[in-house]
């Protein structure tokens, strides 16, 4: 059993393995410092916003498609949050007021998604191409309504989700981990899930074999958009304010931490618990060497070379495989990336 | 004359007619020539990204890494300027040449190494950004010898100089893509790459010139933006790819590859360019030109592939299609 459990799941020890080196890689760094409450408090508060926008983006990138508007998604919900946060109903009755306002952003961001679903799923255009121009629509619409500054002045209670404790756990991570078990279930171990990963892999196949394409990608735009909603109610609550630039760099890294993770760019192809551990190897080697003073610049460059870097041995590690099991002669055929 | 309808750029240039019709009408500031020519010159940059950008587009891929490469040739041509004082065909090839060398890298890795351009070229773009801004510190390049500032503000036959670059850029690449054996391949590679390669195009060595040519139209307008703006800020470049991807495939290109020309990829800049302008004369505030940027660009997308979904649908089609 567990020689079947390691062939299946070969690529996410393999990434577990790089956490553990990635670890003790930056421990030795800064061996004061890293190994702290404090640094762990630190990325236990830092990574679930990366980690939610991380596995939204997984679940479009498993369709084919990407969602460049995760980020401004996020902000838009949260800025919608906070007009709510910030006017007199919430000053009078701040609980009410906390959860209107999160189901607000709620509502706000299945919006957004249906949106974007809707576009790719009925229409057809490209998801590339959509998510690129909602995201200079929904920019638009949050500067809209911030004006350009940010906007403050939140319940106090409000500022528990972002920067509190249950039990010694931060509370962001406790959301992150609830929503990793949900999004676990929902993808690789529900019904629905079964049909995302049929139509990232084949579209046509999947839709000639009684699947509703259509209706799957529209609800995996929602998916996503949901999860950067929650992304970004942390991030306000973090920050203590809204604004429509927070967290604009997320969107990069988390198609990088999604690939990262294994999953396949093209589509059907991917797990929540290599996305995971690979949002954790970015945020350790990023924390770890800011700890131990490298010039954020740097650190890009090291999280790009790591990024070819994984992606490389991969291929050379499948070439050298396939050249094991066809010892005849190296095949041109088109094979396919879904397994 | 119905052929010339039928032709996707037609849609295009109808809908630019009509924007500066209604521009016009609005504010006639748009159509006076020293507007048109401002407006042109302040899209060189983008254009020649574009025209890079094409052919990549056109094979199927993309490339994310062009505005970390441009910040990278514009403040390598910034420092030989103000370090050497050299002249002005050495700047522009070593901007050039400093271009490809990035678009030989993302060549190799997406050619030989099979990684998909989409991830190889954010990698290159991460680690190319990352090294220009600890080289640089963020710093600004501002002390460019006179005779470059000269260079910007040449005018010929009243167009200035960067737009005849731009005339050129266009030729070249409208000539590569029509006439030369790698051209046709990139149209080949694009529409089906296994069948391309059965062909019997060599596919690696046509996808690294690509990304090389990308790279290379990068560096060009690296030096056209230097010489506009007289300063080299490694900041201002960020978040220019999704710009420059969005005017080529406005253009035309679709993002599956197979399809785009040089004449849809100017229409495309100028669609955007007439755009931009258009908001700012027709005085609506900041905020709201976002909004409309977003909404035309999604709807402009859906109208292209309503409108192909809808011509395919006419054909008679027997068994199973894509």
């Amino acid at each position: 059993m567990l020689k079947k459990m390691k062939a299946k799941h070969a690529n996410e020890l393999i990434l577990l393995v790089i956490l553990v080196f990635v670890i003790i890689l930056m421990g030795m760094l800064s061996p004061t410092r890293f190994f702290t409450w404090g640094n762990l408090a630190t990325i236990a508060f830092q990574m679930p916003e990366f980690g939610l926008l991380a596995i939204g983006m997984m679940a479009v990138i498993i369709t084919g498609g990407i969602n460049l508007s995760i980020t401004q998604v996020a902000t838009l919900s949260g800025i919608a949050s906070a007009f709510l946060l910030s006017g007199d109903f919430a000053a009078q009755n701040p609980v009410l007021g906390i959860i209107v306002s999160i189901a607000v952003g709620l509502i706000v961001s299945v919006f957004t998604g249906l949106f974007n679903g809707f576009f790719v799923a009925y229409v057809g255009v490209a998801a590339m191409l959509v998510t690129l121009g909602s995201m200079t629509l929904f920019e638009g619409i949050g500067l809209n309504m911030t004006k350009g500054g940010s906007i403050a002045g939140f319940p106090s209670a409000f500022s528990f989700i972002g920067n509190e404790s249950i039990l010694g756990i931060p509370v962001p991570m406790l959301i992150y981990l609830m929503m990793i078990v949900i999004s676990y279930f929902m993808l690789e171990r529900s019904n629905w899930g079964v049909k995302v990963y049929l139509t990232g892999c084949n579209e046509v196949a999947t839709r000639f074999s009684g699947i509703n394409t259509k209706r799957t990608l529209l609800k995996v735009y929602v998916f996503s958009s949901v999860l950067a909603s929650i992304a970004g109610l942390v991030l306000i609550s973090r920050y203590n304010s809204a604004k429509v630039d927070y967290g604009s760099s997320y969107m990069m890294q988390s198609v990088a931490a999604v690939v990262l993770g294994g999953t396949s760019i093209n589509g059907g192809y991917g797990t929540v618990a290599g996305t995971v551990i690979a949002v954790a190897i970015i945020q350790v080697v990023s924390t770890g060497l800011n700890l131990f003073g490298l010039n954020r610049y740097l650190i890009d460059i090291i999280i790009g070379v790591v990024l070819i870097g994984v992606l490389a041995i991969r291929f050379f590690n499948k070439k050298w495989e396939t050249a094991q099991l066809l010892k005849i002669s190296q095949s041109d055929t088109k094979q396919s990336q879904c397994r | 004359m119905r052929y010339l309808f039928k032709k996707k750029e037609f849609g295009i240039l109808a809908v630019i007619i009509l924007m500066s019709v209604v521009l016009t009408m609005l504010n006639n500031v748009f159509i006076r020539p020293d507007n048109l020519i401002d407006v042109a010159k302040g899209n060189v940059v983008l254009c020649i990204m574009a025209l890079g950008m094409l052919p990549v587009l056109i094979s199927g891929g993309i490339d994310l890494s062009v505005s970390s490469t441009i910040a990278m040739c514009a403040v390598v041509g910034g420092k030989l300027l103000v370090n050497n004082g050299s002249n002005l065909f050495m700047m522009i090839a070593v901007c050039m040449l400093s271009g490809a060398g990035i678009g030989l890298f993302n060549g190799i890795v997406i050619a030989k190494m099979k990684i998909p351009p989409i991830v190889a070229t954010l990698g290159t773009m991460s680690i190319v950004l990352g090294a220009v801004l600890f080289y640089t510190n963020g710093d600004w390049i501002t002390n460019l010898p006179k005779w470059f500032g000269e260079f910007g503000m040449i005018k010929v036959l009243g167009l200035p100089v960067q737009v005849l670059f731009l005339i050129a850029a266009g030729a070249i690449t409208w000539f590569l893509l029509k006439f030369t054996l790698i051209g046709r391949g990139v149209y080949a590679i694009g529409g089906n790459a296994v069948s391309a390669q059965r062909v019997g195009y060599n596919i690696e060595k046509i996808q690294i010139c690509i990304y090389v040519y990308s790279g290379a139209m990068a560096g060009l307008a690296s030096v056209m933006h230097t010489s506009i703006v007289q300063q080299v800020d490694p900041n201002t470049f960020t978040g220019m790819e999704l710009n420059v991807i969005v005017a080529v495939v406005i253009g035309g290109a679709s993002t599956m590859g197979g399809v785009g020309t040089v004449l849809g990829t100017y229409l495309g800049v100028a669609l955007m360019a007439i755009l931009k302008n258009g908001l700012v004369l027709a005085k609506v505030p900041t905020f709201w030109q976002k909004i409309v940027m977003g909404s035309i660009i999604v709807f402009a997308v859906s109208f292209d592939v309503i409108n192909r979904k809808r011509e395919q649908a006419k054909l008679e089609r027997v068994d199973v299609e894509e």
